[in-house]
């Protein structure tokens, strides 16, 4: 049988001493808080920072590069993995042409297009021969690449920059490649063409605003 | 007696959770109001061999070619990889008496994108290398940087403990990143091909890319 019993200390005084809130203490504690040095630095920090933000920032560019993570799932073998080998490559090649200032043709509309075609390939889990797939892809890595290089912050650490869009590049492709791996149930394949059909959404947005549509 | 005894153990449990709470308390107080500790030995004879041991670590090119170098030789297995931590730290030390009699402005930054390139491509692809090709990338690569580290030291500063900072510093840096990728790979337990091979080659391929890069910057400035 169990019994409660308040607990009362055998010894316990008489009055009790009147105890400090401890809520009382946290304007003492925000009493010490130091500067907090939120500016945008200069040099290796900003460029790192600037170079991982990059991609992630952009909408277009993230929702197209985890869309070719969510393609090359679906296309398995070899894909899966040779596109995180190659992507990144192929999209430094459009980021040398960016600094050093050799122009591309309808940069914004193809970036815009590829967020639509490789969303409608995920969507339509499109089938296409692993060379053509590969072309396909390359093309779209290479403006990428070129929008990346062609807006470096003059502030930033070239070298820093490139680490910093490189790793978040191939990290977007990794959630995508993660995310791509629910297609081996049914409903997780369901799932992702529900999230190509998103991206092709979106992609179809980019190309009315770079036609001048609306804002 | 037993009620008392139970009451007794019940009083206590109470008194130590509220003690243990009072200590947890103090503590984040304590730890929130931590300030900086200046702890380096800098102002003494000793900082000179900080001061080259840091130095690299500054630098993200020198992270990069030696995080490229160690994944090298990792993908290449231990037996190469011995053979590194052997190498690196005496043509760093060449290189340093060489940047330090001659100067170091005229290692340029596209030698540094081109062998990021280089390295990165070896690991992208898988090629396998013999060991005296290993040891011969690793001479130039650690002369290279060498070098360039002879920058950060000073009229005044102590070249021995200056060079012996940066060996050091070298020696522990391509050591663990060796061994961190051949732990990594795992090769005594899966066969080569494995998503492991995979991501230590998606590596090589995003340092290939950051040299291309670095290289296209080099151009344009």
């Amino acid at each position: 049988m169990t019994q409660n019993v308040r607990v009362t200390t055998p010894h316990a005084p008489a009055t009790r001493r009147p105890r400090l809130p401890r809520s009382a203490l946290l304007p003492g504690l925000l009493a010490m808080a130091e500067t907090a040095f939120a500016h945008e630095q200069q040099g290796v920090p900003a460029g790192l920072a600037s170079g991982f933000l990059h991609p992630l920032t952009g909408l277009d560019h993230l929702a197209a590069m985890v869309a070719v993570g969510l393609w090359g799932a679906q296309l398995g073998a070899p894909a899966i993995w040779i596109l995180p080998i190659t992507f990144p490559l192929v999209m430094a090649v459009g980021g040398v042409l960016g600094v050093l200032g050799i122009g591309l043709p309808i940069p914004e509309i193809v970036i815009a297009l590829s967020a639509l075609v490789l969303g409608g390939a995920v969507a339509a889990r499109l089938r296409l021969p692993f060379a053509i797939a590969a072309v396909v892809v390359g093309v779209f890595a290479i403006f990428h690449g070129h929008a990346h290089g062609a807006e470096l912050p003059k502030s930033a650490d070239p070298l820093a920059y490139g680490v910093g869009f490189v790793v978040a590049t191939g990290l977007l492709h990794l959630c995508g490649i993660s995310i791509g791996t629910l297609s081996r149930s049914p409903a997780g394949g369901r799932l992702i063409q529900g999230l190509g059909a998103s991206i092709a959404v979106l992609g179809c947005y980019f190309l009315m605003r770079s036609f001048g549509g609306p804002s | 007696m037993r009620q008392f005894a139970s009451r007794y153990e019940s009083v206590r449990s109470v008194a130590v959770k509220r003690l243990l709470g009072r200590v947890g308390f103090a503590t984040v107080v304590l730890l929130a109001a931590a300030q900086t500790a200046d702890a380096h030995i800098v102002a003494s004879r000793l900082g000179d061999f900080y001061a080259g041991a840091l130095h690299p670590l500054t630098d993200l090119q020198d992270g990069v070619l030696w995080t490229a170098l160690g994944l090298l030789a990792g993908s290449l297995g231990a037996t190469h990889g011995r053979w590194l931590v052997l190498v690196l730290p005496p043509g760093l030390l060449l290189g340093l008496s060489v940047g330090l009699s001659v100067g170091s402005t005229w290692i340029a930054p596209l030698a540094s994108a081109a062998m990021m390139v280089v390295l990165g491509l070896l690991v992208a692809l898988g090629l396998r290398i013999n060991v005296a090709a290993l040891c011969v990338i690793a001479l130039v690569l650690a002369f290279m940087r060498g070098v360039v580290n002879a920058g950060g030291a000073g009229a005044a500063t102590d070249r021995v403990l200056f060079g012996a900072g940066l060996a050091m510093c070298g020696y522990a840096f391509i050591a663990l990143i060796t061994a961190l990728t051949i732990a990594f790979r795992r090769l005594d337990a899966q066969p080569s091909g494995t998503w492991r091979d995979i991501a230590i080659r998606a590596c090589g391929s995003w340092i290939t890319a950051i040299g291309l890069i670095a290289g296209g910057f080099a151009l344009a400035s």
